[in-house]
């Protein structure tokens, strides 16, 4: 596995410059590249409180995978549209244990920065934490913590090397007159029904069709083959300091509406203690507007009980450029909110009987099995 | 609630006194289908710049009229417990001479950078064309429309003419709703106490909309900048 996983990433780096889809943009991203990439070698001078490019995330995802062996493995995903390859990191600790899944992605929107920087910053935290920290260790113990730190990888480095505020992915289409698909509205769940566009020009354009973009597709197939395990999905974005709970497609709530504003709401609170900033909770289509082929909408609709969207800061000043001096606070207030979720939903899922529940059924369902087998 | 900062920052013309929205205490909102939609609130404004120490939070009421979903909000607001008349004067008058020494031309593309950051020296240009931005953001304000200034991607101009100062640039601003990016060109002419003069023309999807109000009270409208 670790080989092809290493075959896998040098062709990460090396496909897109071989290839020069535009020969000029290889040349820039050497050229940004050469500005911004710090003489950084190990972890522990890997600085938190920076935007980091691409390559040196997935330069940091091999450094955390090697440095804490045994609890971090990265896996790869599927392929971008530019052919870049996705990974998450597992965090887990072996067990006997059956595990619950937290699936956590940042990055869906490219121009988001600091939504990548608060999954790099989360990783971090657990990582170090763990050990020390009961409240973490206990979580630990029973779930593991899937994190998908740059969905948008070909969005995410053209906000590096061409344009800033670039939103979608880079997908062609009209014979290469447009590009990009709002992959937040590709997912199959009220497909392009409302808030979003079938004009490729526009930025919430939907697609071809529902999950029509590589990267959609490899996170629905996987988030869906484990859709049983999963009890969170935790998308973050920014900008805007709201908890959004599912759906934007309609104003109708989801079965579970109640507890989930409580839950988001004592996040909220947790939060705002930190550095006193203000977060609002609610439905999406309820407090921001409607969308339609969310992610968020389509994991809950799977049958995923808790699923969030994040916007984090701020709240118009900076918008998407947030000053790389406020990443600390943002994600350290972020972090309470999101350990105030997993608490919640680590006290429903662990402290009522399930588990034990769970293992008995299967226990006795293997013993028919047996049984028929012998008659 | 969040076009009236845009409004009450321009009327106001301060660069070193701009607000933005803190928390809305009260909202009522009145639909005529026929003539449009009336929003009164009660709101709490902080200080744009957080490097202010203070906790100055100043408090607000307004009303806002969209007619018939056009753009150009009419906007009637008074605050409370803002910076006093004197201080922000001097403090407008001391960004003023600041700016005058700034060496032309600037050495600059976008502010911020990509990574947030805008020098301390740039910062005053940064506040005078979000106080210019402020008035396109207000004109172009729907009840379904609302803007954010995202950057300033280039600096065409800036200099001195007689005393104003004229600055020619372009920004991004960021609809909320539609989440595009529309590229404005903006030329403005400040001098402290004198009303902002501004010209604009932004790329755009869409064609301009009539405007739903004009300005209250004693403001002045805003004017074509003759000298240009």
């Amino acid at each position: 596995m670790k080989p092809l996983l290493g075959t896998l990433y040098l062709l990460g780096i090396l496909v897109p410059e071989g290839l020069g889809y535009d020969g000029s943009l290889a040349q820039t991203r050497r050229g940004i590249l050469e500005e911004t990439v710090s003489p950084w070698r190990s972890l522990d001078t890997y600085s938190y409180t920076k935007y980091h490019p691409m390559e040196e995330i997935y330069q940091w995802m091999v450094q955390i995978t090697e440095k804490y062996p045994g609890v971090v493995t990265q896996h790869f995903l599927g392929m971008t549209y530019e052919t870049r390859p996705m990974y998450y990191l597992k965090i887990s600790q072996p067990s006997a244990n059956h595990k619950k899944i937290i699936w956590m992605d940042c990055g869906i929107h490219a121009r988001e920065w600091i939504a990548p920087a608060f999954c790099q910053w989360f990783v971090k935290e657990i990582l170090q934490n763990y050990k020390d920290n009961p409240r973490i260790g206990r979580l630990l113990r029973n779930l593991d913590f899937y994190v998908l730190p740059v969905l948008n990888i070909d969005g995410y480095v053209y906000t590096w090397t061409t344009d800033r505020l670039w939103r979608k992915s880079r997908s062609s289409h009209n014979n290469g007159t447009c590009f990009g698909t709002d992959l937040n509205r590709n997912f199959n769940v009220a497909w392009c029904s409302i808030g979003a566009s079938k004009d490729c020009h526009e930025l919430t354009f939907c697609g071809t069709g529902p999950v029509s973009e590589p990267e959609t597709k490899a996170v629905s197939s996987f988030v869906e083959s484990q859709k049983e395990s999963i009890v969170c999905f935790l998308t973050m974005h920014s900008y805007g300091q709201l908890i959004l709970t599912p759906y934007g497609y309609t104003k109708n709530k989801s079965s579970n509406h109640e507890e989930l504003i409580q839950v988001g709401q004592k996040a909220a609170n947790a939060l705002k203690k930190k550095h006193g900033t203000n977060y609002r909770v609610g439905s999406s289509a309820d407090i921001l507007y409607t969308t339609s082929g969310s992610s968020r909408d389509w994991a809950r609709d799977i049958g995923i009980p808790f699923s969030y969207t994040f916007e984090l800061r701020d709240n118009g000043t900076y918008g998407f450029i947030l000053p790389a001096s406020q990443i600390q606070a943002t994600c350290e207030e972020t972090m309470e909110a999101v350990l105030s979720v997993l608490d919640d939903v680590y006290e429903k899922y662990w402290d009522s009987n399930s588990a034990v529940k769970m293992t008995s059924r299967a226990m006795v369902l293997g013993l028919l099995v047996s049984f028929r087998s012998v008659f | 609630a969040r076009s009236k900062p845009h409004f009450f920052n321009f009327r106001a013309g301060s660069p070193s006194a701009l607000r933005v929205l803190a928390a809305v205490l009260e909202g009522r909102a009145t639909v005529n289908p026929k003539k449009g939609c009336q929003v009164d609130l009660v709101f709490t404004t902080d200080h744009y710049n957080p490097e202010v120490g203070e906790e100055h939070l100043g408090k607000c009421s307004a009303r806002v009229f969209f007619r018939n979903q056009k753009p150009r909000p009419a906007i009637n607001v008074t605050c409370t417990r803002l910076i006093e008349k004197n201080k922000r004067q001097e403090e407008d008058y001391l960004l003023y001479k600041h700016m005058k020494q700034l060496k032309t031309p600037l050495d600059v593309t976008s502010i911020p950078d990509s990574h947030g950051h805008i020098d301390p020296s740039l910062k005053p240009i940064w506040d005078l064309a979000f106080l210019g931005s402020s008035y396109v953001m207000w004109e172009k304000t729907t009840q379904f429309l609302h803007y954010y200034m995202a950057q300033i991607s280039s600096v065409n101009q800036w200099k001195t003419n007689d005393d104003t100062i004229d600055f020619d640039y372009t920004v991004l601003l960021h609809e909320f709703s539609t989440q595009e990016i529309i590229p404005c060109r903006i030329h403005l002419g400040w001098y402290p106490g004198k009303p902002l003069k501004v010209k604009y023309h932004c790329q755009e999807l869409q064609t301009p909309e009539e405007a739903s109000g004009t300005e209250e009270g004693s403001a002045v409208a805003p004017t074509e900048l003759n000298n240009f």
